[in-house]
């Protein structure tokens, strides 16, 4: 707090405060002691008054001379004793302020006090992100383009200080503390009114763990989502309530498994599922045979497990043959050399896949693999955001990066809540509803910008105007959203995705369909639209004339005039 | 025995006494009331509140407060001394030094406020 700083600038300050207040003194009282003549020759002695006009202008080094009266040999010797005194005081007391200043303990005081007013200061939602990594970048960028304040939670100062120089379209604040310690979270603002959401995404599991189940306790109301490399930790970050936990590994092989089995879903899921500045998918087409799997590590088992339900059939490629759960015949050795590509059978095979920790290694096994074989399939695990241009270059059929897979999944999950019942939904029908979404999306599979996600809920807070006109008993239907306020035969850019009704989702609704109390759509649309279908949300007028196709009269006396409709905020 | 609460203690008590040195005698004449008394008085004032800063306790916020108090009230005096005797030229006569005397008796009551919340605070630490 501001308090204790100032209460530590003070302690620090005593002593030289002390001796500048027992110097001036010292020295004034010397100077009304010491005989003198005035300028007739008679004895005089300087009053307190004179005596501190002297030291004043001495003590500071400006030095009017000697005034009143020329000094006499014993005012000239106290004269040089209260200089030094004087001017050792100052050099001491500025001293104190400066080595005080420079002080790392004093200096983290100030940095945090400072970090604390700023986000005492806050008046919009704001994101407390922990572990700034490649993870905690994208979100940052992202949650800004959204406008979202973010603090930046980071145990290296180098990655804090990294933070300073990029440029971000909202504030955001970063701070160097360990985010295991909960009161260093309450320092961020966990407990503030404003904090929306606490992103926990260290590289480290335990820290997640404890940061989650520190928000959980702590603020309520703020959504935690987590990142959980390990499975019982992602199990027990999911048995207190969660927001959301992503394990890297599951989300690359749930997209990997979509691309191997539903095209369209995959697209819809890969595309909405990233940044909002990530360009539409492909989905290549998945040649069927033989798989050759390097890497058995936490991506390559769980691969290897996807592949075999898949119904497929897999050769790993793994240098430590000790490891657990390794399945017969598999291959030792490194998948980088020919050799074991060879012995693994890679002329019959339909595809590789680079799952190993080490990225150079991955790459290695995608030129060398194509080297043999032309026509495989490729796919690739990139650990590193750093080696994404690599990646790109070499040009694989399917490339994930741990990094983007949490960012862009908890991204989507903040922008719209709806959108993992979407996709919950989806799971459960055949492949067709994800690809009449699609069409309707992406009028032409050209790069096309992702389109914005509302959620929208028929209720008297969030959507005051229609909840009015509901009451009032006007049919609303999902079609209401498409229509132009002032032109109706105009159709605005506004897809329904999906419309949730108690436990029941119903995917692309009917225009027609009637609508309720209660509703949650989801809604896809483009930023302008978007604007639209918030202001007939909240205004009346608009709202009355988009359903009726009337204009609404406002306004006691023109109410009476029409004399029907009680309209308004009830 | 904590040295720095003896220092500390030194420096309030000192305070007092030597305001009330300077307020004894008769209210408007020069020659009850020297000046260097005064001069000490504001002197140990000053340090008795820079040793105040800092510290933590409600006490020591009431403490700090007495002490500012004195300070003004003690300038003040300073200041109608030096102005009086160096700035107008009157000199001391009797109705400027009963203002004098006056202010540093109001400095000597918040003194004495200071000593006793500082023998309320040593009294609450042994209990």
């Amino acid at each position: 707090m501001a308090s204790s700083t100032s209460l530590l600038f003070f302690r620090r300050m005593r002593l030289p405060l002390i001796v500048l207040i027992a110097a001036y003194s010292i020295a004034t009282v010397g100077f009304t002691l010491m005989p003198g003549t005035d300028a007739d020759g008679n004895p005089w002695r300087m009053s307190l008054f004179d005596a501190f006009y002297v030291v004043s202008y001495t003590g500071s080094t400006i030095g009017f001379g000697e005034v009143p009266y020329e000094f006499s040999k014993a005012q000239r010797l106290w004269t040089m004793v209260s200089i030094y005194l004087t001017v050792i005081a100052w050099l001491f007391s500025i001293g104190s302020i400066i080595s005080l200043m420079q002080d790392p303990a004093f200096s983290q005081a100030l940095r945090c006090a400072r970090f604390r007013r700023a986000i005492r200061n806050y008046d919009r939602p704001f994101y407390l992100l922990c572990g700034y990594g490649d993870t905690g970048r994208l979100l940052t960028r992202s949650l800004t383009e959204l406008h979202h304040p973010v603090v930046v939670v980071d145990i290296e100062q180098d990655k804090i200080d990294a933070l300073g120089v990029e440029a971000y379209k909202a504030p955001v604040h970063g701070f160097c503390m360990d985010a295991i310690m909960p009161q260093n979270l309450t320092a961020a603002g966990l407990q503030s009114r404003w904090c929306m959401g606490v992103l926990a995404v260290t590289a480290d599991d335990r820290v997640n763990l404890k940061i989650a189940v520190t928000a959980r306790l702590l603020n309520q109301r703020a959504a935690v989502y987590a990142r959980a490399d390990q499975g019982h930790v992602a199990d027990n970050m999911r048995s207190f309530d969660t927001a959301h936990v992503v394990r890297p590994a599951e989300e690359f092989v749930y997209r990997l498994g979509l691309l191997l089995n539903r095209p369209y879903s995959y697209q819809l899921y890969q595309w909405l599922r990233s940044s909002p500045e990530h360009e539409f998918p492909k989905a290549p087409e998945v040649p069927k045979g033989r798989w050759i799997l390097c890497g058995f590590g936490l991506f390559g088992k769980a691969v290897y497990r996807v592949l075999r339900e898949t119904g497929l059939e897999v050769t790993v490629i793994e240098e430590n043959t000790a490891l657990e759960g390794l399945p017969e015949g598999s291959i030792a050795g490194r998948g980088t050399q020919a050799e074991t590509l060879r012995a693994a059978g890679i002329e019959d095979a339909a595809g590789i896949l680079a799952t190993t920790q080490d990225d150079v290694d991955n790459l290695s096994i995608l030129i060398t693999a194509r080297d043999l074989k032309e026509d495989l399939f490729c796919a690739a695990v990139a650990n590193r955001w750093s080696s994404g241009p690599l990646f790109e270059a070499a040009r694989p059929e399917y490339v994930a990066q741990p990094g983007e897979l949490i960012a862009g999944t908890i991204l989507s999950h903040i922008r719209s809540p709806l959108l993992s019942h979407l996709f919950n939904r989806l799971e459960q029908t055949s492949d067709e509803p994800a690809k009449k979404i699609l069409d309707r999306l992406v009028p032409s599979t050209d790069s096309v910008r992702q389109p914005q996600l509302l959620t929208v809920r028929l209720s008297k807070n969030r959507a005051p105007a229609l909840h009015a006109l509901h009451k009032a008993g006007e049919l609303l239907t999902v079609g209401v959203f498409a229509k132009h306020p002032l032109r109706p035969a105009e159709r605005l850019d506004v897809e329904v995705l999906m419309l949730s009704r108690g436990d029941e989702d119903r995917l692309l609704p009917a225009s027609e369909t009637e609508l309720e109390i209660g509703d949650r759509l989801l809604l896809a649309c483009s930023p302008a639209a978007a604007r639209r279908v918030r202001v007939l949300l909240e205004s009346d007028s608009v709202a009355y004339r988009t359903v009726t196709g009337k204009e609404l009269q406002e306004g006691w006396l023109f109410r009476k005039l029409e004399g029907k409709l009680s309209m308004g905020k009830s | 025995m904590n040295i720095s609460r003896v220092v500390f203690g030194f420096f309030v008590l000192l305070a007092l006494t030597l305001n009330f040195g300077f307020f004894l005698g008769e209210i408007d004449n020069p020659d009850h009331h020297d000046v260097y008394e005064l001069f000490a008085a504001l002197v140990v004032g000053l340090i008795a509140t820079v040793m105040k800063l800092g510290e933590r306790s409600q006490m020591s916020a009431m403490l700090l407060a007495s002490s500012l108090v004195v300070d003004l009230h003690l300038i003040a005096a300073v200041l109608v001394w030096a102005i009086s005797v160096h700035v107008l030229d009157v000199g001391l006569t009797p109705k400027v030094m009963a203002s004098i005397v006056s202010l540093s008796g109001g400095a000597l009551l918040a003194n004495l406020l200071s000593v006793v919340l500082l023998t309320m605070e040593t009294a609450g630490y042994s209990r």
